[in-house]
């Protein structure tokens, strides 16, 4: 069954195309990464999804019918900081808890959760002023996961983290993806993430976007980044960006 | 925590105090000896003289009431007519804010209005509603009303389309996005509205007590020229400064309860 159905999606800024004529699926429960070069429109595609923008032809389905953000389960990570510098980091984490109606105790559960995961317990009481870029990146994740939807997205989450963190959060993501059988999308400059994370890896093109390449990952997880086969896969999806 | 340090001009609070002090004394001492001399002396009455005055006027009455009942007159007016600028301004702001239709239909009646000077108001108000209270409060909240709409306006219209977005994403309906992201983006605006307004509010009850009052801190200025009594007119001045500054510093303390989040840091 398909989570995600793109059909056509085209999108353009005023005279600039963006994305042209886009197709794919998204299977239920896949991890799909997705490389381009910047400015290709990848941002735009999940701004697209999630009825930020708003499309010019095409169709984006979710579980076969258009997406409904108070109806579908999902969150999304964004590229730009999305913490609600009124709030503080806990108040943050909980935001979604909140809005999607769960009980109080739940609410501090997960959230206390979710705050574990990104190492930010201590950090609770603070407000995002006083935090700095990566720790704002650790605070919407942590609202992300704490709602364990059932579509997750992510643009160039880890972007600003250093590498240690990065590492774990990616097999914090693993677990969870594995866990609660989620759908992940997730966006990133950095190939070996993508391969060590993805079971699909979309490689999109340079405007007008288009899909250049679909390349299936079947390595076994846990992966190991220096292993022969990841190394060989890695260098395929590098040989097929060089040109960007 | 990453908070800077302020750093003051002068390095240490004693230091700032000294300062202070001095540039009192020496206004303080300029003041007197101006006061001694010939022409312009007779119109100047000694700081000490002043002094003198204004405490007496918490005990002895100017006019039919004491300092501290003028000042209640003078405040009444401007709560009431601060406060409607209120109740009316902030809803009115976020109603253009939030809805196409009432942005189209509030925006070009309020664009006309908004360039107009509270004080242009005085002779329809007085027209409208006479010489007495209800001109005042209607003087006070037209002055008001202009910046608070406006700042509440703008602190709305500005909420953050990343957080709108995300808290969409989370779910917010309409109703959650208006109070979960779209006030609380629009609060410090909204303080600064308040705080601005209110200086004009407390502007506009003097030049209401001049036109027409009995009691007030207006009227005491007002009514010193009239007897071409200068310590009155001064002891008047000092009054509306002092009270002037309590509000201020009352609203800053306000919103830096409120607005926590928004100060820490900066
Ligand atoms: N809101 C917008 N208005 C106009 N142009 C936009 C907007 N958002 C993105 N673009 C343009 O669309 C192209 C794709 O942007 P984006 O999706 O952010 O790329 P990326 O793949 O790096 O995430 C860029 O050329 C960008 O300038
Ligand atoms: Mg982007």
């Amino acid at each position: 069954m398909n989570k995600v159905e793109v059909r056509n999606l085209t999108k353009s800024f005023g005279d600039l195309l963006v994305l042209d004529d886009v197709s794919f699926d998204v299977k239920d429960g896949e991890f799909l990464a997705i490389v381009g070069p910047t400015g290709c429109g990848k941002t735009t595609f999940l701004n697209s999804l999630t009825q930020i923008y708003d499309i010019d032809s095409g169709s984006i389905l979710l579980n076969g019918e258009p997406v409904n953000l108070k109806k579908h389960s999902l969150a999304y990570i964004m590229q730009e900081y999305s913490t609600m510098s009124w709030l503080n980091v806990r108040q943050n984490v909980q935001f979604g808890l909140e809005i999607k109606g769960f009980s109080r105790k739940e609410v501090r559960e997960k959230a206390e959760r979710a705050l574990e995961l990104v190492g930010l317990t201590q950090f609770r009481d603070y407000y995002p002023n006083q935090l700095s870029a990566s720790m704002l990146q650790r605070v919407a994740i942590a609202r992300a996961f704490a709602v364990q939807p059932d579509l997750l997205l992510m643009d160039e989450p880890y972007g600003q983290l250093d590498l240690e963190l990065r590492f774990k959060l990616e097999d914090e993501l693993l677990n969870l993806w594995r866990k609660l059988g989620t759908t992940v999308i997730f966006i990133t400059h950095n190939i070996e993430e993508a391969v060590y994370l993805s079971e699909r890896i979309l490689v999109l093109s340079n405007k007008p976007t288009a899909i250049k390449e679909t390349i299936e990952n079947r390595l076994p997880y846990p992966r190991s980044v220096t292993s022969e086969a990841f190394v060989e896969l890695r260098n395929r999806v590098t040989a097929l960006i060089k040109w960007w | 925590m990453n908070r800077k340090k302020k750093r003051s001009f002068a390095g240490s609070r004693t230091e700032a105090l000294v300062y202070g002090i001095l540039s009192l004394v020496i206004l303080l001492a300029v003041w007197h000896l101006v006061s001694l001399g010939g022409r312009i002396g007779k119109f100047f009455p000694s700081p000490f003289l002043v002094i003198r005055d204004f405490a007496n006027a918490f005990v002895h009455a100017i006019g039919r009431n004491t300092m501290l009942e003028h000042i209640f007159f003078s405040l009444r007016r401007v709560l009431v007519g601060f406060g409607l600028g209120v109740v009316v301004g902030i809803p009115l702001g976020l109603v253009m804010a939030c809805s196409k239709a009432g942005r189209a239909f509030f925006m070009p009646l309020f664009s006309i209005v908004r360039p107009i000077p509270g004080l242009a108001w005085i002779p329809l108000a007085i027209l409208w509603f006479g010489l007495g209270e209800q001109s005042k409060y209607f003087l006070i909240c037209m002055t008001a009303l202009v910046g608070i709409t406006m700042q509440t306006f703008f602190g709305a219209l500005y909420a953050d389309p990343v957080l709108i977005g995300a808290a969409r994403m989370l779910g917010a309906g309409k109703f959650q996005l208006f109070v979960h992201i779209i006030l609380p983006s629009a609060i410090p605006n909204i303080f600064a509205g308040l705080q601005g307004s209110f200086a004009g509010a407390w502007c506009a009850v003097i030049a209401a007590e001049m036109i027409r009052s009995d009691e007030g801190t207006g009227w005491i200025i007002f009514n010193g020229m009239n007897y071409a009594n200068t310590a009155q007119v001064i002891v008047g001045m000092v009054a509306i400064g002092l009270v002037g500054l309590i509000a201020s510093t009352l609203l800053k303390a306000l919103e830096r309860r409120l607005c926590a989040w928004n100060i820490q840091g900066k």
